[in-house]
């Protein structure tokens, strides 16, 4: 490519990110630490941590990343292992739908978790009819404090991220090297302890950190569970008295120096990169035909593992199509009166055709940079391109909650961005928070599919009198269609699960998105859950015909939509 | 040391015969190389003996024992891999010392013995390197050590210098078969390189769609090859194809369709008769050639091409009769011959045509 050229997208997209990522940022931290007179005070961060109210919320956030990350690693790894070490029957299948529930809203999901082991939920009601629990005192799955439901439906909807990673390392590991330990007497569990773990470690820690920054900062669950005592809806709840409080901003602060802090520590106890030996592989990972047994193990773990993680959701099926759902094992009146009242509700119809505006723009600004970068940083020689690629990749290890709160508070009335939001409209400022956030997905996509298609063929394109930029768009474009598809589809279906940006800068109705109109009807009396749920099914229903779509565009390759 | 012994070995993936009812002995105490093209079967039969596939029929015995059964982490052999498969968590000592403590050996002992070994691989001191930071050279070293500190019962080498460079390979060959000897370790070493297995083998066996072509000595197997494709494939020659037209004394007169020829059967049981259809294997090297017709077998032609290296001077003659030139090299070459124009001969001493079955 063209130096100048790539110069041009290099600064370009240097000051996107500048404009998007770091001033944001920049500017929480220095409301945090900024007086009302102007003077500069650590008093707000110095406060957070001797108010118990604050510290709980941390301790409780700590928490619920940490549970949530090792329940992922602990549904994860069995069947990475399994996965890379047996073929067995429908294997294809249950691989893909493994996945699924990775894009299935999971603060959706938490209305159904809450109705099924709710005090008068299903399972209770099972247990009640099967006299194995009394129904005077039923007992409280969810604990008092909600943080088991919370880290349950975290753990369900997130572990795919750490079965993706498990797996991607485990293909990596050169057969060779468990083989010389088998050739030198070392097997089985003690094999996988000493060689395979080790060696899977890495990739392992690249799932598990981004597993933990999400979910020390999820936002949209424990609002469902009402779970207020963690720091994410903490600052939540602060924004309503936002001009005048900056314990929200000084808590932002607090919760990106902890992610750090934890990140590296993690990399340090973890994460220590090991680079293979030079020498090629000697033979490519062989899978083993899984005999009658061990074909049941695997399809049964498989299985549960999906069905576990697709019941909340299939609680929320229920949950919408009831009248009422109380006390029972199933609902005991059903009606499809919730769907209509859905599409009838001014909240809703609103909301879906915003966040499709919102997610489709967002997803096109991605792909176009994502492509941009990809190219700059696989295909050129230019120095500080692997700075660009870091900078395109920081997104995944700052939280939403950071970054949503940085774009509030730029957006303020008299502050330098105030014109972004176009007289209350947040569309700019929401397509550019869902598109920042989303990048790296695009990217990698981008950049995987750039080093896969060898550079000759756009030379020989090239050679033949096409114009560099032509030979891309009509040599290798075509070629890695499939993984901007890919990385388009998981940005999209993302931003369209969005809950941080969405609640945080969406603030009139008529601009909701999905994500915070079920909120709002979560939050509202009588029949508000059900139209919830309602809504949420329609949610999934549209990402379920756009994943189709492009399992149908993609064929066999649908994998491929996760391999981030 | 153990020898081992296969009988009857077979071994399918899928519709794929990989080894087919495969019998061989190697001896105590031998350096024996696997030789063949791609997709022979070597590989396979290497893994089998080491445990890493079980086969579907035949037994593998090491000395009495029967081991086919047995898996590879109970084998007691060592494997040289060929992509090393050094571990990269571990550095160069506790690499070394993994297949040690996998034998509850004590920890003193353990220290003393991988040092031992380091020593011979001349890594000595390098202990407590990362494996990144060891060239291709050093890293193979550690994986010869590796293997080597545990005395196994039989040592194995899969294309243990495919990644090396030419010079480091020639020297590294010469390593490998010290230390074998020194050690008098049974090894089993599998190479696509002709001339890693005449330069240092004991023995040799070549393969081919899962079968042994031949076994012996490298001078056996390259002076005497039984068949056509063991001749192409250890060196270079010429074939020929024709039926016998008289036998007298050790000369066996072969008709064929560039003249008569004298060649000798590289195999003396081999059945011959008058009509007896029959290939001969002339290496480029017996033939000779001549500006005046000689006494006998002569191959008259003229030339192609004349290639000169220095040391060896290499032409093609092309024969009326025959599709394909002959490849005569002239060794030590005072002048080249570069005349295409001007009829020329190529000879070669009865003793070094071989004759071979048809083929």
């Amino acid at each position: 490519m063209n130096r100048k050229l790539a110069i041009t997208i290099y600064l370009s997209t240097a000051i996107f990110f500048a404009l998007f990522f770091v001033y944001p940022i920049w500017h929480t931290v220095k409301e945090a630490f900024v007086t009302t007179d102007g003077g500069i005070t650590f008093a707000y961060v110095i406060e957070i941590f001797q108010n118990p109210v604050y510290v709980e919320g941390l301790v409780n956030s700590f928490y619920m990343g940490l549970f949530t990350t090792v329940l992922s690693l602990i549904i994860a790894l069995p069947l990475a292992l399994l996965a890379n070490t047996w073929n067995f029957k429908g294997k294809e299948i249950l691989n893909s739908l493994i996945l699924v529930p990775l894009i299935l809203p999971p603060f959706v999901g938490a209305l159904g978790i809450k109705q099924l082991l709710g005090q008068a939920g299903a399972l209770n009601s099972f247990l009640i009819d099967l006299g194995m629990m009394d129904a005077a005192a039923p007992y409280d799955w969810l604990g008092e404090g909600r943080l088991p439901g919370v880290v349950l439906m975290n753990a369900l909807h997130l572990y795919p991220i750490a079965y993706l990673n498990i797996s991607a390392a485990l293909a990596n590991v050169d057969p060779a090297m468990e083989e010389a330990a088998e050739n030198l007497g070392c097997h089985g569990i003690r094999r996988l302890f000493r060689i395979t773990f080790p060696l899977i470690m890495p990739g392992m820690f690249a799932g598990a950190t981004i597993i933990f920054i999400w979910s020390f900062t999820e936002l949209g669950v424990p609002l469902i569970f009402d779970f207020t005592r963690v720091t994410s809806v903490q600052i939540f709840d602060g924004i309503k008295d936002l001009s005048g409080n900056p314990f929200p901003y000084a808590l932002v602060v607090v919760l990106l120096v902890l992610t750090v802090m934890f990140y590296l520590l993690g990399k340090r106890l973890f994460g220590q990169e090991i680079s293979a030996s030079s020498g090629r592989a000697s033979t490519g990972r062989s899978l083993r035909d899984a005999s009658p047994v061990m074909n049941a193990v695997c399809i049964g773990a498989f299985s549960l593992v999906t069905g576990l993680a697709v019941l909340p959701h299939l609680g929320v099926i229920l949950l919408s199509v009831s009248n009422q759902w109380y006390g029972t094992i199933l609902p005991s009146d059903l009606t499809l009166q919730h769907f209509e009242d859905a599409l009838g509700h001014p909240l809703t119809l609103n909301s879906i055709g915003n966040s499709l505006k919102y997610a489709s723009l967002a997803t096109l600004i991605n792909v176009i940079l994502g492509i941009a970068i990809a190219y700059v940083v696989v295909r050129t020689k230019l120095q500080g391109r692997q700075f660009l690629d870091a900078m395109a990749m920081l997104p995944l290890a700052v939280p939403g909650l950071v970054l949503a709160f940085g774009y509030l508070a730029m957006t303020r009335e008299g502050q330098t961005f105030d014109f972004l939001i176009l007289g209350e409209n947040p569309i700019l400022i929401l397509v550019i928070a869902y598109a920042v956030r989303r990048l790296p997905y695009v990217v990698r996509a981008a950049a995987a599919g750039f080093q896969q298609t060898t550079v000759t063929l756009e030379e020989a394109a090239q050679n033949l009198g096409c114009p560099p930029l032509k030979a891309l768009r009509k040599v290798t474009l075509p070629l890695i269609a499939a993984n901007l598809i890919a990385g388009g589809l998981l940005a999209f279906s993302f931003a369209m699960l969005e809950v941080s940006d969405s609640l945080i800068l969406a603030e009139q109705q008529q601009h909701f998105p999905i994500t915070k109109a079920i909120y709002a009807l979560v939050s509202s009396l009588g029949t508000g859950p059900h139209i919830a749920s309602a809504l949420g099914v329609w949610a999934m229903a549209f990402l379920a015909i756009t994943i189709t779509g492009a399992g149908l565009i993609l064929g066999k390759k649908l994998g491929a939509l996760f391999r981030v | 040391m153990v020898s081992i012994q296969i009988r009857g070995l077979e071994k399918r993936f899928g519709d794929v015969v990989a080894l087919n009812q495969l019998e061989l002995d190697i001896h105590s105490g031998e350096l024996f190389f696997l030789l063949g093209p791609s997709g022979c079967g070597k590989t396979t039969l290497l893994r089998s003996i080491a445990g890493f596939h079980l086969p579907d029929a035949g037994t593998i015995k090491f000395d009495q024992d029967d081991v086919t059964q047995i898996p590879p982490h109970r084998r007691e052999t060592a494997m040289m891999f060929q992509s090393y498969a050094l571990w990269p968590h571990l550095n160069v000592f506790k690499n070394v010392a993994f297949g040690l403590e996998e034998r509850k050996v004590s920890k003193a002992e353990t220290k003393k013995r991988v040092e031992e070994a380091l020593a011979m691989v001349k890594m000595a001191g390098l202990g407590t390197r990362k494996i990144n930071q060891l060239s291709g050279g050093q890293q193979q070293r550690v994986a010869l050590a590796r293997a080597l500190v545990v005395r196994p019962r039989c040592l194995m080498l899969d294309e243990p210098l495919s990644n090396l460079d030419a010079k480091l390979r020639i020297e590294m060959r010469g390593e490998i078969r010290r230390i074998c000897k020194e050690f008098g370790l049974t090894a089993i070493y599998v190479t696509h390189d002709q001339k890693e297995a005449l330069s240092i083998a004991d023995r040799l066996a070549i393969l081919d769609g899962g079968n042994i072509a031949q076994v012996g000595t490298p001078e056996d197997v390259y002076r005497c090859p039984r068949s056509a494709l063991v001749a192409g494939f250890i060196g270079e020659t010429n074939l020929v194809t024709g039926e016998v037209a008289s036998i007298s004394g050790d000369n066996v007169y072969v008709k064929t369709a560039i003249g008569d020829l004298a060649g000798r059967p590289s195999d003396p049981v081999l059945p011959l008769e008058p009509g007896t259809p029959v290939t001969l294997s002339i290496r480029p090297e017996c033939l000779s050639i001549e500006t005046t017709p000689p006494a006998r077998n002569k191959i008259a032609g003229h030339l192609t091409e004349s290639i000169y290296l220095g040391e060896v001077a290499q032409y093609s003659l092309q024969a009326p009769g025959r599709e394909e030139p002959f490849h005569i090299s002239e060794l030590n070459p005072r002048r080249v011959i570069r005349d295409t124009e001007q009829k020329l001969y190529a000879s070669a001493k009865p003793e070094d045509i071989m004759i071979l079955p048809y083929s």
